[in-house]
This record gives C-alpha cells, sequence and structure tokens, in this order.
C-alpha cells in the first residue's frame, strides 16, 4: 500500500497555508523552549531557529503512522487506516502527540545553541514573534508558488522589524535564507550565518574542558557540505572541544543523505537509505554527529542502541567549562 | 507498439517490492560496493580525465545550442564516409527506418544499446519474424529474464549467478551445473553467441559518440561484442541519438574514454572506430566497399524529443549527459532502487531527465518527486548536467507550482 505523492503534498500545501508550518502544530510549539532563558531581546543577530528542531517530535509521530500504512497490504484495512492518518493531520489530533523523547531532545539542542552562542560572546536575541518556519519543504517539494508566497511574509516580518542580520541552527533553514531566498525574492538583503560560522569565528572566546572527549564520526549534512560550504566549521568546533573527529568513507562534497526528505512520501526507502549510512558510520566511533534536526532524526531512528546519534550542539556544550 | 508508461504508485510498489527481495539487494548491494567512488580512483590515477571531461562538456554545450546544425553536419559527413545516414523524428520513425533496412527472416546481433530500449526496438524486430540476439552478457541475460535493464552500463546489476545459470538452462536449454562458476557462465554465453555471430545477416549498434566533422562513429567496451556485431555481419545499423554528435573526431573520441572512465572502467578494453563501411583498394588502386567488415554502414539519428528540448532553458542541460551512469552508482535512492526508478527505459538521476525528453514530463514529474534533492549526483557528473536542478524543476511541473 503506497500513498500518493499528491496527498501528502496538498496536506503540507495545506498546513503551510493555514498556519505557516508544515504540519498541524501550534505557533506556541516553535518558541516554547525559549520560555525562562532570559534569552537577550536584542543584539547584532536575530536567532531564527527556522522551528526544523521543534518539530521534529512531531514528524517523528508522524512518520510512525505513514509507515504502519506503508507497512499494511493492500486492501480495506490499509485503506482505512491511510484515511484515518489524513483525517488525523486534517483535524489536528496528532499534534497533541508529539513523540516525547523527541520532544526532550529538541528543546536541549536548542537551548545548547543558545548557551553555545552566548559562552562565544556572540551579539544574538531572540524574539518569539519572528520565529518561524522558513518554508524549506515547501520549496524542496516543487511548490515554488507557495513557496515564494510564504517567503515574501517572512522576509516582510523581517524588514519591518529592521531585521539585518540572522543567525541560522539548522542546514535547510541557512539554505533558504542564504541561496534560496535571494533567488525568489526582489531587493532581499540580510547576512545570514550559520551558527556554527560564527562559533568557529570565535572560536578563542569558547571555553572548554581540556581533556579528551573520545572519538566522534561526523555526518555532514547535504545542504551544509554541498551547497552552502560549512565543512571545516564542525570539524574545527569539535576538534577544538576535544573530540577526535573520524571522517567516514562518504564524507564532506561526497556525504551521504540520510533518507529524509524522502520520509513521509517512501517512509521504507527513507529508513532504507538512513540504515545504510548509519552502518557505515559505526565503523568509525560509536558517536555519530549530526548538524540537522532531519538527520538527526533519521539516523536516530535507526541506530542500534549501542550508537549514539547526537547534534553537534549537544556534543559541543557538554564540553564547556 | 509504444513504451509501457510507469505511473509514480506503480513505481513506488515496485520500489517497495524491490527493497523486500532479498536477492535483488544482494545483487545491488554488491554491485554498488564495486563500483561507488570508483571514478575518484581512476581520476587520482590519471588527473588529465578531468581536462578532458571538460573539453568535452564545452563541446557539448556548443552542439546543443546548434544541434539542427550539426546533425545536418553529421549526415553530410557520413555520406561522404560512405555511410548512409538517416533522421528519425520519432521512435516510430526510427523502428520504420531499421525495419525497412532489414526486412524479415533475418538474424541479427545487437550490441547492448539505451537508444534501441528507448524504441523498443529489439520488440519490433522479433515481431517482424526476425530471430534477434543481444550480445551483451548483462543485456544478454536481462532479455532471457524479461525484465528491464537496472543501470545503463551494468544491465544485469540485480541478477545472481544463480539466477543466471537457470536462465540459461530454462530459456535455452544451455547445459551447466548448479554450482557453476562465473567463468564458466561466461564461457556458455560466449558459446552460444559466436554461432550467431557468424550467421548474423546484420549487426545493431549504438554509439557514444558521433563526430560531426568526419561522420565517424565511437564505441566503448571491455566485452569485444561491439567489435563482432559492427565487424563481423555484412550490414551493421548504428542508432544513434543525436544529442551524441560532437563537432570533431577528437572531441568524440574523448567522450568515450571520459564516458569509459566515469563508468569506472579504465582503460577501456576497446575503443572502436567506425567511419564508413569496411574498404579495400589493394586490387588495381580500385576501391571496392565489403572488405573484410560489412559492405554497407547505416546510421539512423534518432531525434526522439531531443531537437526540442534542446530549445529548451532546462531540459537542455540533460543533453550534456554522456550516460556513463555515474549519477546512479553514488545516488542514495538508486543505490536501493536501482532502475525501478526513474522510468520505463531510463533511472536514477540521469533517467528523471531523459524520461522526461523521450516520453513525456508528466512521466518523469511524478517520479522525480522520490527525489532526495541531496545534490550528490550533480557533485559526480563529469560534464556537470544540473541533475537535481532538472529534477527539482520537474517536481514544479508535478505540483503545477513552476514559474
Amino acid at each position: 500500500m503506497v500513498i500518493e505523492a499528491r496527498e501528502i503534498v496538498s496536506m503540507i500545501k495545506d498546513s503551510m497555508e493555514q498556519r505557516g508550518l508544515p504540519l498541524p502544530v501550534s505557533r506556541e510549539a516553535i518558541y516554547e523552549w525559549s520560555r525562562g532563558l532570559g534569552l537577550p531581546s536584542s543584539g547584532d543577530y536575530l536567532l531564527y531557529t527556522g522551528g526544523l528542531y521543534q518539530l521534529l517530535p512531531y514528524i517523528e509521530s508522524l512518520v510512525i503512522q505513514l509507515e504502519k500504512v506503508g507497512k499494511s497490504s493492500v486492501g480495506g484495512f490499509a485503506l482505512k487506516l491511510a484515511k484515518k492518518v489524513m483525517k488525523v493531520v486534517d483535524v489536528s489530533k496528532l499534534v497533541s502527540k508529539p513523540d516525547k523523547e523527541a520532544k526532550k531532545y529538541s528543546e536541549q539542542v536548542l537551548q545548547s545553541i543558545a548557551r553555545l552562542l552566548s559562552a562565544a560572546s556572540i551579539s544574538f536575541y531572540y524574539d518569539p514573534e519572528l520565529d518561524g518556519y522558513s518554508g524549506a519543504l515547501l520549496y524542496d517539494m516543487g511548490l515554488l508558488k507557495s513557496f515564494r508566497r510564504h517567503a515574501e511574509r517572512v522576509y516582510e516580518a523581517f524588514r519591518s522589524r529592521g531585521v539585518r542580520r540572522i543567525v541560522t541552527i539548522d542546514p535547510h533553514t541557512t539554505h533558504m535564507l542564504r541561496s534560496v531566498y535571494p533567488k525568489v525574492l526582489s531587493g532581499y538583503e540580510l547576512e545570514v550565518r550559520s551558527y556554527l560560522e560564527l562559533l568557529a569565528e570565535n572560536l578563542d572566546k569558547l571555553r572548554f574542558k581540556t581533556s579528551s572527549a573520545g572519538p566522534v564520526v561526523i555526518h555532514d549534512p547535504c545542504l551544509y557540505a554541498r551547497f552552502e560550504n560549512v565543512i571545516e566549521e564542525p570539524r574545527k568546533l569539535l576538534s577544538a572541544a576535544g573530540y577526535d573527529v573520524k571522517e567516514p568513507r562518504r564524507s564532506r562534497r561526497l556525504t551521504y543523505c540520510c533518507g529524509g526528505p524522502v520520509e513521509s512520501l517512501a517512509p521504507s526507502l527513507s529508513k532504507r537509505i538512513a540504515m545504510n549510512r548509519v552502518e557505515e558510520l559505526m565503523e568509525y566511533a560509536s558517536t555519530i554527529v549530526t548538524l540537522c534536526p532531519i538527520c538527526y532524526a533519521n539516523l536516530h531512528r535507526v541506530a542500534p542502541r549501542n550508537v549514539r546519534v547526537a547534534d553537534i550542539s549537544v556534543l559541543l556544550s557538554e564540553r564547556l567549562e | 507498439m509504444s513504451v509501457k508508461r510507469i505511473t509514480y504508485k506503480e513505481a513506488l510498489e515496485e520500489i517497495c517490492k524491490g527493497l523486500g527481495d532479498e536477492e535483488f539487494q544482494r545483487g545491488l548491494r554488491t554491485g554498488v560496493r564495486n563500483a561507488e567512488g570508483k571514478f575518484l580512483k581512476i581520476l587520482d590515477a590519471h588527473p588529465e580525465l578531468r581536462e578532458l571531461a571538460s573539453m568535452v562538456e564545452d563541446a557539448k554545450k556548443k552542439v546543443i545550442s546548434n544541434l539542427e546544425h550539426y546533425i545536418d553536419m553529421a549526415m553530410e559527413s557520413l555520406k561522404k564516409v560512405h555511410a548512409k545516414p538517416y533522421f528519425a523524428h520519432t521512435a516510430e520513425e526510427a523502428r520504420e527506418i531499421v525495419a525497412k533496412i532489414i526486412g524479415r527472416g533475418k538474424t541479427i546481433v545487437f550490441s547492448k544499446s539505451m537508444v534501441a530500449e528507448e524504441i523498443q526496438l529489439q520488440h519490433y524486430l522479433e515481431e517482424l519474424g526476425n530471430e534477434v540476439w543481444e550480445t551483451d552478457t548483462g543485456e544478454f541475460l536481462i532479455r532471457l529474464a524479461g525484465s528491464k535493464p537496472m543501470h545503463t552500463t551494468a544491465p544485469a546489476i540485480h541478477l545472481s549467478r544463480q539466477k543466471a545459470i537457470e536462465l540459461l538452462r530454462k530459456k535455452l536449454g544451455i547445459k551447466l551445473p548448479d554450482n557453476a562458476m562465473h567463468e564458466e557462465i561466461v564461457g556458455a554465453i560466449r558459446k552460444f553467441l559466436r554461432e550467431k555471430f557468424a550467421k548474423a545477416d546484420i549487426g545493431i549498434s549504438g554509439g557514444n559518440a558521433l563526430a560531426a566533422d568526419t561522420g565517424s562513429i565511437i564505441l566503448v567496451e571491455n566485452e569485444g561484442n561491439i567489435r563482432l556485431v559492427t565487424g563481423y555481419p555484412p550490414v551493421h545499423i548504428a542508432v544513434i541519438s543525436v544529442e551524441k554528435i560532437l563537432p570533431t573526431f577528437p572531441v568524440a573520441l574523448a567522450a568515450a574514454i571520459v564516458q569509459a572512465a566515469w563508468a569506472g572502467l579504465y582503460p577501456p578494453t576497446y575503443l572502436n572506430v567506425i567511419s564508413g563501411p569496411s574498404s579495400t583498394s589493394d586490387i588495381e588502386r580500385k576501391r571496392v566497399y565489403g572488405a573484410h567488415g560489412p559492405q554497407e554502414v547505416h546510421v539512423v539519428l534518432v531525434d526522439n524529443g531531443r531537437v526540442e528540448a534542446a530549445k529548451h532553458p532546462v531540459l537542455s542541460g540533460q543533453l550534456k549527459c554522456i550516460k556513463c551512469g555515474r549519477c546512479q552508482w553514488e545516488c542514495p535512492v538508486w543505490q536501493q532502487t536501482a532502475n525501478l526508478w526513474g522510468g520505463p527505459v531510463y533511472g536514477g538521476p540521469m533517467g528523471m531527465g531523459w524520461t522526461a525528453i523521450t516520453l513525456g514530463l508528466r512521466d518523469a514529474a511524478e517520479l522525480s518527486m522520490l527525489c532526495l534533492g541531496c545534490g550528490r549526483c550533480d557533485e559526480v557528473c563529469p560534464v556537470h548536467v544540473p541533475l537535481s536542478s532538472i529534477i527539482h524543476w520537474l517536481k514544479q511541473q508535478y505540483t503545477g507550482e513552476g514559474e
């Protein structure tokens, strides 16, 4: 039993039009992580999370549901289940059940990133109202007109608040804001930096423990490595934090996708690609470093128990003095 | 007769089946393990190949921007070397032209050609009552199995040794023990096909490149079957798609060399050059056509959407492709699905563009949705076909939100 691409595409499109997010999730889910952290409300760089880490627990729940559909045999039951999944998504019931473990992890990542930016004395600020989603999935799925409409709204919000510099935290949002928005919006002028770039530039200000932290194997995300040239920064940071960074066979510009982009259309295919990658990475170290929430979710889902998949921010933050 | 179209749903169902097919996966995994990254080692040892590739890319661009001119030039040059050129606008026309040359009741040996596959030539000639034999070992087995080629240069990637033994026994009555080793199987195929080569009336090949200035066909191979197909029977027909035309003979040779290197076969065992029929003037300096090689060489240039695509802002990029299959070996999706993903003939990243050009936008657009957009294909293409951009554009055609 397979689900037509059109159904998934229209589900995402509808959700984006209704709430500016690819899944029926409340806006609160995007900024609730920042509560009580006392993040600065003014500074040089606006911290724009892009919401991907926050959406991760909801994506996780959805993929589990879709996989159930995929696994069922063709027939009445499968069809009923498929409709149920779609209906659940339609009435937003799914959003009440984000994956708990994933939710905890995504909060840990976001807080680690804020901690690292502060530790490196980078002047940044956070505005819950300005945070949101870049529209990456619309672009990736070929929904170009919807994407442009969304990008216009995002950029207009930035402009009306006088935002000029942005720090991003994941490769998808970085790629959209830095390389794709300028192509679809006229007069677009924003300085967009990945937090890894800013941290690497301010490495001298970061004080890491001096002990050795053991070997880790790096999984370059496609967009950082092939589209945004963020390759050396994570290596530099991890080494400075005391990790012994191992290069897998498929790394840097020839890195290997985690399978994430097709997880909603073909969950079994996506999973197989992730397994293929995890098997390779495991040969180098028992800790796999990811730099992207989608990579994290996909590799984590299939990694055996004795393998730790960890976001770079968590690994770096653990090593702060 | 037309190519059987594949919908998104059918393709995805086939892919899911393929993911669960142990034998298919085992074959594919072994093939990928041997092939992935292989070109990098070749390039490390022979860095001059990168320059060659960039020369080929420039020449390709030149041809694409003026394709009709180069088609005319190639046709004229072919006439000058006493080959007979034909231009086929559609797949149907191409089949008709070949059928007219051949007639009925002939024995035909083929050397694997994706364009022949694209225009469904073998089936058509069989239906007309000809005996048709594919001679590339992988393609020969694929034909026996009745399945489609799973990779551009390694069509039988998914077939195991056991499956090959079973096919030869069942379909051809060849006696092979259960535990026959690879050498024995290849030997049995060789023996079987020798006879066919000897009695063949016609040999049909594709072409890796065609030089517009000399009318020379370039064919690169390892098996040696192409030399026999194009050299032994009295008549040789080459079916070549028009984007294979290159301005000059040296750059046409370069295209074949680059194709082999990026396919992972370097040096290629054989590089064949065919500039018209064989001839001799050894008796009283009188030129006689048809010496030891063919007396007739027919060249069918196949358009099938390419001339139009050359004018297209996005799809024209696909015409640079030299079909080395490198993007397939390196694609994370293709590594799991082989050509189950891509279209009825072509597959993987390059398959999307080729399906769009030769079959139709709609067919390719649906299937393109399964692309990860990871850009690994762009990274490895020797002639910088903007593969992921073409696929992204196809996705926009699927959603109807292109601009």
